[in-house]
């Protein structure tokens, strides 16, 4: 443990020096502050926003949400934290015309990212959007088209890509550390049980609830979708797979250097919390409260799978992956850090490696968005941007696709297509409601 | 403030000064009959109690299982009240504080809403002579005979006034002042009257905050302090019209914690990172700032304050804050003891007495100058968010899932 642990340590500290090093490579440049904007300054757009002033480079001209006491709350952090006085908005489009952003944080639900990035890149607007990049696949690839187009750069915030023990992990895996890894398990597993439906209400005081919707179905206003509830909301977000999964999932395709799965299949339902109920009167969510999802690469198998009841105590690790190579299994985790436990439990030596996360809420956040800055100021590949990101976000999305068509998918990802399927395929997109128009 | 402006205000100063005493006399020195106490501060009068004891903790009186929710204790004449629910009804509970031995219940329908919590009841019932008053997290009032459990009068403010629910629910205790029931129901409150429930005063329909009313003297009547939606403020509880307001805005509209008051002097401090200021009110419609900052955070139950220091929990539920000693005047740390959590603190005889968010217990003199307490014990597990309640020698503490300890803490 300790040869091999002192050598990961001092490549983390190196990695430190060079994020220490990122004001002298600025300073070739005019490091001026970037007009910033935030779309969806909730909890996390806050998180978000907290790193760009840190970072010394934002002036916040603008804070758009459908709910004003959203926007209240983070302008009065804003001014808090620096000063500012950036003015609110309800619609993304009149903050884009108005406060004429140069950066754009995008961390409204899932079913906004693609409209609001696009808006944000054609109105000029380097853009950094929560993750997964879509709510489907072709609005996904609209955005990398749009980001194409635009010339601007696009972080997607898959904080894990820079955290310093996913990035040593990673290269423990690369120099066969774990051996050949032959199969990868994702997971994400909580308590939980049934889940009664609370009753509909009015929106809080002000808020634009068909704004809210935009494109995705209406439906009436429950206090479990807002605020912070949109994620095990089929129409806004894709559950536990597309929050949870998709990290995980990126850090396979760190690994595997982005390589396309032939066959995805995935299975799950709600049957602890219950059947989805949604009425005039009341609803739940409609999230399955398991699921596993299978990737069959032509290398290896990946499996995810979660659970929100039983927790995971008869294991060591409750969220992560587990890598499972020759010589052993490289779990991969959180607040945990990663830890490799050979196959010979008998002669191998567990190896360990903690976590470095920005805490209250574990992240990586500084690191990305010094990524981003500096792929603004230089032109460098952003750690995150919207290809990788993309390539990453595809993969929850086909595995709810074949969650909801109840059958395996052959996937071409060259073509960006189900193989023989045009059921399938169709559910790449999906319906818009009138005005929203699906992007191309 | 002019007191004979006209002759309605000398009446209306007569009426208040007779309901200002008219509260207190049906309670015995050492009950707590409400949320924070007879004297809303969190301070008790108690001296004669332990504050020494084994690493196994004070003898344990009884025990008991009230169901989900953080609903603190209301003591009086030998009873104590608490809430809790279990399968989504929400239960009054009246026992015997000497044995714990339930003397009645009452249940009632109300959704656990465990949203971001454990959920249940987060309001405390209200003893006021031979009656009890609560209030559900979806305005269930109720007012009932404290001996009997019979339900004197009831109902939904929510559904009666058409005032929107806060996210979380209304989670304030009912105050009673002379004849009204005041409820932070509402922007700014909301009055009935105690005896029948009719309503005397309604406030704007915006979202309500969290804290419980706290009535504070003025020169010719009493104002109630009010954590609503977007602001503090305090209305005159006689009209119901607004007096004084800080614009005080926090994530979630989670203006939770009740202020701190000494004289004109009142010290709001909520959680999510914002902080507390100490203002000074007069006679206009703001206070004065006399300073703000980010030293204190009060997320839920709030500081007590002792000689010029206030003693409370900083920092949001899930990232084990400490707690902190701050000069009330200043808003200088004095000292952070790390590890705490969102427990709550009450006190008694110039000593602390405090529960951790993981249930340990602590007993320290309320000092400047450190915390080191001189008894401690893990009493529960699992989440402690609720103060503990001290009257008559037993110490009331519970977690969120409804697991009751009573600890006998007289002195031999």
């Amino acid at each position: 443990m300790a040869t091999w642990n002192r050598r990961r340590v001092l490549a983390a500290g190196a990695a430190a020096a060079a994020w220490g090093a990122a004001p002298a490579v600025r300073a070739a440049h005019p490091a001026r502050r970037y007009r910033t904007a935030v779309i969806g300054p909730g909890w996390w757009g806050r998180n978000i926003l907290k790193e760009a002033i840190a970072a010394g480079r934002a002036q916040v001209v603008g804070l758009c949400d459908p709910d004003p006491n959203v926007v209240e709350v983070a302008a009065d952090q804003v001014a808090d934290l620096c000063g500012d006085t950036p003015k609110p908005y309800a619609d993304f489009r009149e903050l884009l015309e108005q406060s004429k952003p140069e950066v754009v944080i995008v961390a409204s639900p899932d079913h906004w990212h693609a409209l609001q990035t696009i808006a944000a890149l054609k109105a000029g607007a380097h853009v950094y959007v929560e993750k997964p990049t879509g709510h489907t696949v072709r609005e996904s690839r609209a955005m990398v088209k749009a980001a194409r187009e635009a010339g601007r750069v696009v972080q997607v915030g898959l904080h894990r890509r820079v955290g310093p023990h996913h990035a040593s992990a990673m290269r423990f895996l690369k120099e066969g550390g774990a051996g050949t890894v032959g199969m990868v398990r994702l997971f994400a597993h909580y308590g939980g049980g049934a889940e009664r439906p609370a009753p509909n209400g009015d929106p809080p005081e002000g808020m634009d609830w068909d704004l809210y919707c935009g494109p995705a179905p209406k439906r009436p206003f429950n206090r479990r979708i807002h605020p912070g509830g949109f994620r095990q909301f089929l129409d806004f977000a894709n559950g536990q797979l597309g929050d949870w999964g998709v990290h995980w999932l990126d850090q396979v395709m760190m690994w595997a250097d982005g390589a396309s799965p032939r066959r995805v299949y995935s299975t799950g339902g709600r049957p602890v919390r219950g059947a989805p109920v949604l009425t005039d009167r009341e609803q739940t969510t409609d999230a399955p409260d398991h699921q596993v999802a299978v990737y069959e690469f032509d290398a290896f198998t990946c499996v995810w799978e979660h659970r929100q009841f039983a927790a995971n105590q008869a294991e060591k690790h409750g969220i992560g992956a587990y890598f499972y190579g020759s010589k052993g299994t490289l779990h991969l985790g959180w607040r945990d850090g990663w830890t490799f436990y050979p196959a010979n439990a008998k002669g191998g030596q567990v190896l360990h490696e903690d976590a470095q996360l920005q805490e209250p809420d574990g992240h990586n956040l500084k690191l990305l968005w010094a990524d981003f800055l500096a792929a603004i100021d230089t032109g460098s590949a952003p750690a995150a941007g919207i290809e990788r990101a993309h390539r990453s976000s595809v993969l929850p999305l086909l595995g709810m696709l074949s969650l909801k068509i109840g059958r395996s998918l052959r996937w071409d990802g060259e073509k960006e297509e189900i193989v023989g399927d045009p059921e399938a395929n169709a559910l790449l997109a999906r319906p818009y409601r009138a005005p929203w128009t699906y992007p191309a | 403030m002019s007191l004979a402006r006209s002759p309605l205000s000398r009446w209306a100063l007569a009426a208040w000064a007779f309901a200002g005493l008219a509260a207190p006399p049906a309670v015995t020195a050492a009950d707590w009959p409400c949320w924070r106490g007879p004297k809303r501060n969190g301070v008790s009068d108690e001296t004669d109690w332990l504050d020494r004891w084994p690493a196994e903790g004070p003898p344990v009186a009884w025990k008991a299982s009230v169901g989900t929710g953080y609903s603190s204790f209301a003591v009086a004449g030998g009873r104590v009240f608490t809430l809790g629910n279990t399968d989504h009804t929400d239960t009054v509970f009246c026992l015997d504080a000497e044995t714990g031995k339930l003397l009645w219940s009452h249940a009632y329908p109300a959704d656990l809403g465990d949203r971001f919590f454990a959920g249940g009841p987060t309001s405390t019932p209200t003893v006021d002579g031979d009656r009890v008053f609560t209030l559900g997290r979806w305005g269930d009032c109720f007012c009932f005979e404290a001996a009997t459990g019979k339900v004197i009068w009831t109902k939904n403010v929510a559904t009666e006034t058409g005032i929107r629910v806060p996210g979380w629910g209304f989670s304030g205790s009912p105050l009673v002042h002379g004849d009204r029931l005041v409820l932070n129901v509402g922007e700014a409150g909301l009055a009935l009257e105690k005896a029948t429930g009719r309503r005397v005063w309604l406030s704007g329909n915006q979202e309500a905050g969290y804290s419980t009313p706290l009535p504070v003297p003025r020169g010719d009547g009493w104002d109630i302090l009010l954590g609503s939606g977007k602001a503090y403020l305090a209305v005159d509880v006689a009209t119901g019209k607004e007096r004084w307001r800080i614009r005080w805005v926090t994530q979630y509209g989670c203006n939770a914690a009740d202020p701190v008051v000494d004289g004109d002097r009142v010290f709001i401090s909520t959680g999510y990172g914002k902080g507390g200021v100490l203002l000074r009110s007069g006679d206009g419609p703001e206070p004065e700032v006399i300073w703000r900052g980010k030293v204190l955070a009060t997320q839920m139950s709030p500081s007590v304050l002792i000689d010029g220091h206030l003693y409370g929990a900083d920092g949001d539920t899930g990232k084990q804050g400490p707690l902190k000693c701050v000069v009330f005047a200043t808003g200088e740390e004095r000292w952070a003891h790390p590890g705490f959590g969102t427990g709550a603190v009450t006190a008694a005889a110039g000593r602390l007495i405090a529960l951790s968010e993981r249930g340990e217990l602590m007993v320290a003199p309320a000092t400047p100058k450190g915390f080191a307490p001189t008894a401690r014990a893990q009493v529960l597990g699992g989440q402690c968010w609720t103060v503990p309640v001290l009257a008559h020698g037993r110490l009331f503490c519970r977690n969120a899932e409804g697991d009751v300890v009573c600890l006998d803490v007289r002195k031999p």
